[in-house]
């Protein structure tokens, strides 16, 4: 019979550490009963999931099935467009975004974010092909999509690990980079130089925003008054 | 030859609180309970298995499985033969999918000296399970070549279920006015690091009912009240630790109806109660917290406000609009009123199923009776506790790394004086 020195309650024979401060149990008199059985089975039981797979699968088929009858009708109807890449861009966009994290629940947050970019410059690059429109999707979409895709992964690894206040800092830093580049890449494919305008008042007032919240960050006087005020 | 009639299809419809809990069970979250009894020798699995199968016609709504129709939920009798003794594990009530078709809604498990039965809770409540559990210890004894009476619970397994055993209490009590529903504040909620999908951490404090009765009076109120003082004040001193944004304290109190409206019913007839108290209001010194508590809760049980809550709950389930939405959309909307009317307002559920009385000759080969509430709804902590004798069990369930709650209560009986013995099934960290 031994007792926690810090909780002052009676333990069983059987255990090692207090399981209430995980303290361990040093009794030199006593040495700790291996032998008896412990309180609660020591075997533990997998827990097979009821899981979502099934809605997922039975979303994928539907997906596919409606892919696959565009394509057909794609042959007959308007045969000289390619209408159903469309619809068939549309649905694997969708597949990506929003049925993949139902079968892959504990994807990582930046493979789930290049996957998603991924499947928007697939679907670009497929509309791209029925308007031949290389040049575009060369020289506009595909810059933008990949440099969005890097301003969201880096703000999604960001976000997660920093107090509210600094979240809310970085992301409106990103809705100014990414005000910064669509500009820039439009610019460089309409005119060949970068006149920035438009982009450049945003990331103003951004900026002055992001001023004054690093402010409020770093005043320990003015941060109690700011979580006070909004209750963060 | 008599030509054999065509049985009619028998099917129970769901009661009030059976409707609720199989709306919210789904692959992240599933309300079952354990009720145990810690015996003075080894369980013998082969005659607790005559026993069950001698038990189990006596109770049919524990024989059943949940059917998704269209626009509700409903039990059809379970035809196949069972349930059968399990060996019990550490990380105990595992999640049911309630429709599934391998899934059985009663668990009975043994571990050395152990019999536990895992409910799910849209079959029954706490006091329901208590009956079937108490005449299935009653026949296992017997099979041991005890002479048990029946009594004090225990049902007389030689005759067929009656009626009344399988009736809706609530909606025989349902009727009159509808109390209105009031928007309660949010509650503090402890929270820390979840543990991985299942993982079930239980940590028992075992303490004498003659000690926790004498302490508790001292306080002026009951074992339920004291102990429920107890949680409310751990859970203030926890809050105040953290120095976040101060919100009530409160605890869902589920209370047995049998002790106000009587029935037979060994089905879930049951309402919650909260007490509550708001640390912003002051700084309260235990006894005043206690005083808070007792009042509130003798408060909380008056009859015409029950009645009326139970009305309105039965109400919500005959809404004719209602009645015709699909199960498919019910059931999200369900999920979002039981977060907003069941788990926001309430920092805590704390159980007390009451005491368990046996028999002479059963009583005494039963060391102690112990009740876990499952797992939690939200990474949190719950609380569940009973008595037998002079053994009173506490058991918190977590599916937290954490264990503030449990330590800081524990240690607080501990510095009133009590002597407590801690069990845990969790393992050690070496
Ligand atoms: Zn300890």
């Amino acid at each position: 019979m031994s007792y926690c020195v810090h909780c002052g309650v009676e333990l069983d024979d059987t255990a090692a550490v207090c399981p209430l401060c995980a303290t361990p149990v040093h009794d030199p008199k006593t040495p700790r009963d291996t032998v008896s059985p412990t309180p609660y089975p020591t075997r533990s039981s997998t827990v097979e999931l009821p899981g979502k797979g099934e809605l997922g699968l039975l979303v994928t088929v539907i997906l596919c099935a409606v892919a696959a009858v565009c394509g057909v009708l794609n042959v007959f109807l308007k045969p000289g467009r390619l209408w159903s890449l469309y619809v068939i861009g549309a649905l694997l966009t969708v597949w990506f975004w929003l049925i993949l994290p139902i079968f892959l629940p504990k994807l990582h947050r930046a493979v789930k974010v290049l996957l998603d970019g991924a499947a928007v410059a697939l679907y670009l690059f497929l509309i791209s092909v029925d308007l031949s429109g290389r040049t575009w999707y060369v020289g506009l979409a595909l810059p933008i999509v990949l440099a969005e895709t890097a301003i969201v992964l880096a703000v999604a690894l960001w976000l997660p690990r920093h107090s509210i206040l600094t979240s809310i800092t970085v992301l409106i830093g990103g809705v100014a980079a990414s005000c910064l580049c669509i500009e820039l890449f439009v610019d460089r494919f309409l005119t060949g130089r970068w006149q920035p305008l438009w982009s450049l008042v945003v990331t103003a007032a951004c900026a002055a925003i992001m001023a004054v919240l690093i402010v409020v960050r770093r005043v320990p006087g003015l941060r109690a008054w700011a979580r006070r005020q909004f209750h963060l | 030859m008599a030509k054999k009639k065509a049985q009619p299809e028998t099917w129970y419809p769901m009661d009030n609180a059976g409707v609720l809990y199989a709306a919210i069970s789904g692959d992240d979250y599933s309300p079952v309970y354990r009720i145990s009894a810690v015996l003075d020798k080894a369980v013998d699995a082969a005659a607790l298995q005559r026993a069950l199968e001698k038990n189990i016609p006596r109770f049919p709504t524990f024989h059943v499985r949940l059917r998704k129709g269209a626009f509700w939920y409903y039990f059809v009798p379970d035809d196949r033969p069972g349930p059968f003794v399990q060996e019990d594990v550490c990380n105990f009530c595992q999640p049911m999918d309630p429709c599934g078709e391998a899934t059985r809604l009663l668990r009975v498990c043994r571990y050395e000296n152990r019999v536990s039965i895992e409910c799910f809770h849209a079959l029954s409540d706490g006091g329901g399970a208590m009956v079937f559990f108490k005449t299935l210890l009653a026949c296992y004894f017997r099979e041991l070549g005890e002479d048990i009476p029946d009594g004090d619970g225990i049902l007389d397994v030689t005759e067929p279920p009656r009626s009344g055993e399988t009736e809706d209490a609530y909606r025989r009590y349902a009727g009159g006015r509808a109390a209105p529903r009031t928007w309660k504040q949010t509650a503090y909620h402890p929270t820390g690091t979840p543990e991985p999908f299942y993982t079930l951490n239980v940590t028992q404090g075992l303490l004498s009912v003659a000690q926790v009765k004498q302490v508790a009076k001292a306080n002026g109120g009951s074992i339920t009240e004291y102990l429920s003082a107890a949680l409310i004040w751990t859970l203030m001193e926890l809050q105040r630790r953290e120095g976040r944004k101060e919100r009530p304290v409160s605890l869902a109190i589920p209370i047995d109806l049998r002790r106000f409206f009587p029935t037979e019913t060994v089905r879930n007839f049951i309402l919650t109660a909260r007490p509550c108290i708001d640390p912003r209001l002051g700084d309260y010194t235990f006894p005043e917290v206690m005083e808070q508590v007792r009042y509130q809760l003798r408060l909380e049980l008056s009859r015409p406000l029950m009645k009326g809550s139970i009305t309105g709950n039965v109400n919500f389930q005959k809404n004719p609009i209602l009645k015709a939405v699909p199960c498919v959309l019910k059931d999200p909307v369900m999920k979002l009123s039981y977060r907003l009317a069941a788990i926001r307002p309430f920092s805590m559920t704390y159980t007390n199923p009451g005491i368990f009385k046996a028999p002479a000759p059963m009583a005494r080969h039963i060391q102690r009776v112990e009740a876990v509430l499952g797992q939690p709804y939200g990474d949190t902590v719950n609380c569940a506790s009973v008595s037998c004798g002079d053994a009173l069990s506490i058991s918190f369930a977590s599916n937290l790394k954490e264990r503030d709650v449990e330590r800081e209560f524990f240690r607080f009986l501990v510095r009133e004086g009590l002597h407590v013995t801690v069990l845990s099934n969790r393992s050690d960290p070496s």
